[in-house]
């Protein structure tokens, strides 16, 4: 297993006069491994993203790509990628297939045939001219360029949008694939269903900074679970109001609804009575997501 | 790297294949009106000239119109032809530095393993060559009018003045990459250079017609370009002027490098 992280950002800033872009964005993504980059719109994933790929220039901080210097190296960087842009386009003209053909000859590579084998997984016309087809279409067509020379790293940009469900279904098998050949995938999305089935770990950016980065079972393991309970005696309910880490208590005909970080609290003081129902839930990635968010208005 | 700068080119070229006969055949057919008609209006036009004021005249460029070669230069050399492929050439590189941004194909590009001075000089080359192939459509078609009017056109002395207008334009091109490396909006270089040109022109003229200001011609591309359908392509002027475009392109290109592509 190669161990340059495929991405290392150290304290990556980029600010636009006094603007915000991103603010000292530290993380690491392995090689072979999916990464989820989380946030609303305007959080700071695409210029995360463009800074990576030397579109833009960072106010401070670094970013080393397999090891290389995003900036001085980035020729040779972008060689062993492929990109996804957030906005896909190549203008209305040419057809995807003509996209192909240049992208081939600027790396340097033969390439039809894994365009050819994509788009018929993805069923995308490569004839049409990319101004007459739709934006998932033409999403399919971003998607093609991206891959076809087979990277070592991808870097997705919203890569999902416009796709119709069957396509997002083929597309988070080939994310799988690519993870299997070792290729690293940083994903950015708000697709949260799509990032907890496939990334390894996800980092959660907010007002440019990055709050977390976890992996997905440990940031759901983490969370706070929902808890409901029916006791024989509803009284006894009443005591999990005090049991540290107890919060949103609700009750409601012999039933209790909560949420608790810590089991054990919990556990013991239900040995106490006769438990008749009793069910906990992992919170989605959804929820997990929100609740940072929640935490971060809270604090501001 | 050869094979990168030759795929970005046939790319642009490919993009920009109807401009060729979009902006050819107009000049083309409109020079040839020009030289068809000219034994027809030969006399009148000679007596004409003779009638206009001396500053005008030399404002204009206009000595003599006794020949098929004079008329030419002053009713499409002297001003229309290079003030339109001065245009043509900022619109050209545009399409490719700023217009490929704002479709979102520069970002495609440059995910690939190619440096934005090479997408420059790219842009900056086929806009050379789609300016020297709309320069032989419209001199093919001027031809053209000539043979089929019995106008005597001297088609060496038209290739000439024709082929004297490509420096000019593209230094335009030049300027347009400069341009590009500090707006990505095509309105913005496409309209300062286009203001551009035509200050450049008007100060020339301005010098031409009042002796106190003739100092003011040096900073203007115009005072370089000559008549090179009567007096053949001076090539010192030839070679300065695509020197000069070189070094602005090379400079937008650096500019280019330094400046952000923000989304």
């Amino acid at each position: 297993m190669n161990e340059t992280p495929a991405i290392e950002t150290e304290r990556l800033t980029k600010r636009y006069g006094s603007h915000r872009g991103i603010e000292d964005v530290s993380f690491e993504v392995r090689a072979g491994e999916v990464f989820g980059f989380l946030g609303p719109n305007g959080a700071g994933k695409t210029t995360t993203i463009r800074t990576l790929l030397d579109l833009i220039h960072p106010t401070s901080g670094s970013a080393r790509i397999f090891g290389l210097d995003s900036r001085r190296d980035s020729v040779a960087i972008r060689a062993r990628l492929g990109n996804l842009p957030g906005d896909f386009g190549f203008g209305r003209e040419a057809s995807g297939r003509e996209a192909v053909r240049l992208l081939a000859r600027l790396r340097g590579v033969d390439g039809g045939g894994r365009a050819e084998e994509l788009a018929e997984r993805f069923r995308a016309d490569l004839d049409r001219p990319l101004g007459q087809l739709s934006r998932g279409n033409r999403q399919k067509i971003g998607l093609i360029l991206a891959a076809f020379h087979r990277p070592e790293l991808l870097i997705l940009d919203e890569p999902t949008g416009g796709l119709d469900p069957l396509m997002q279904e083929e597309f988070l098998a080939l994310v799988a694939e690519e993870r299997e050949r070792g290729c690293a995938v940083f994903l950015s999305s708000h697709e949260l269903d799509e990032v907890q089935r496939v990334c390894d770990r996800v980092g959660i950016v907010r007002g440019g900074r990055l709050i977390a980065v976890e992996r997905i079972a440990d940031l759901l393991g983490k969370a706070r679970r929902r808890f409901t309970v029916e006791l024989r005696d509803p009284a006894g309910l009443e005591r999990l109001r005090e049991l540290p880490g107890v919060a949103d208590l609700e009750l409601a005909g012999g039933r209790a609804t909560f949420t608790a970080g810590d089991l054990d609290p919990v556990v013991r003081e239900l040995a106490g009575h006769h438990v008749v129902d009793l069910e906990a839930t992992h919170p989605s990635l959804e929820e997990v997501f929100l609740g940072y968010y929640d935490e971060g208005e809270a604090a501001s | 790297m050869t094979a990168q700068l030759g795929a970005l080119v046939a790319t642009h070229l490919s993009d920009r294949r109807r401009s060729v006969l979009a902006w050819g055949l107009p000049l083309g057919l409109m020079s040839a009106f020009i030289v068809a008609i000219f034994p027809s209006v030969e006399d009148s036009i000679s007596k004409a000239v003779q009638g206009y004021p001396q500053g005008l005249k030399e404002a204009f460029g206009i000595g003599q119109l006794s020949n098929v070669e004079q008329y030419l230069q002053a009713e499409m050399l002297s001003l229309i032809v290079p003030l339109a492929m001065g245009y043509l050439a900022v619109r050209a590189i545009a399409s490719g530095l700023t217009g490929a941004a704002e479709s979102g194909r520069l970002d495609v590009l440059l995910s690939a393993p190619v440096s934005r001075a090479r997408v420059v000089a790219a842009g900056f080359l086929a806009t050379a060559a789609e300016l020297a192939l709309v320069l032989l459509v419209t001199a093919l078609l001027t031809g053209l009018g000539s043979v089929l009017a019995g106008s005597g056109l001297d088609a060496g002395r038209a290739a000439e003045g024709f082929a004297n207008v490509w420096p000019l334009a593209l230094l335009f091109a030049g300027c347009g990459a400069i341009a590009a490396g500090f707006s990505l909006r095509t309105s913005v270089v496409t309209g300062s250079v286009a203001g551009l040109l035509v200050a450049m022109y008007v100060i020339d003229l301005a010098g031409r017609l009042d002796p106190s200001l003739s100092d003011l011609r040096y900073v203007s591309v115009f005072k370089y370009y000559g008549n090179a359908i009567e007096d053949g392509i001076e090539p010192l002027a030839f070679l300065g002027v695509t020197l000069a475009a070189c070094a602005l392109a090379a400079v937008g290109a650096w500019l280019f490098e330094r400046r952000d592509l923000a989304a």
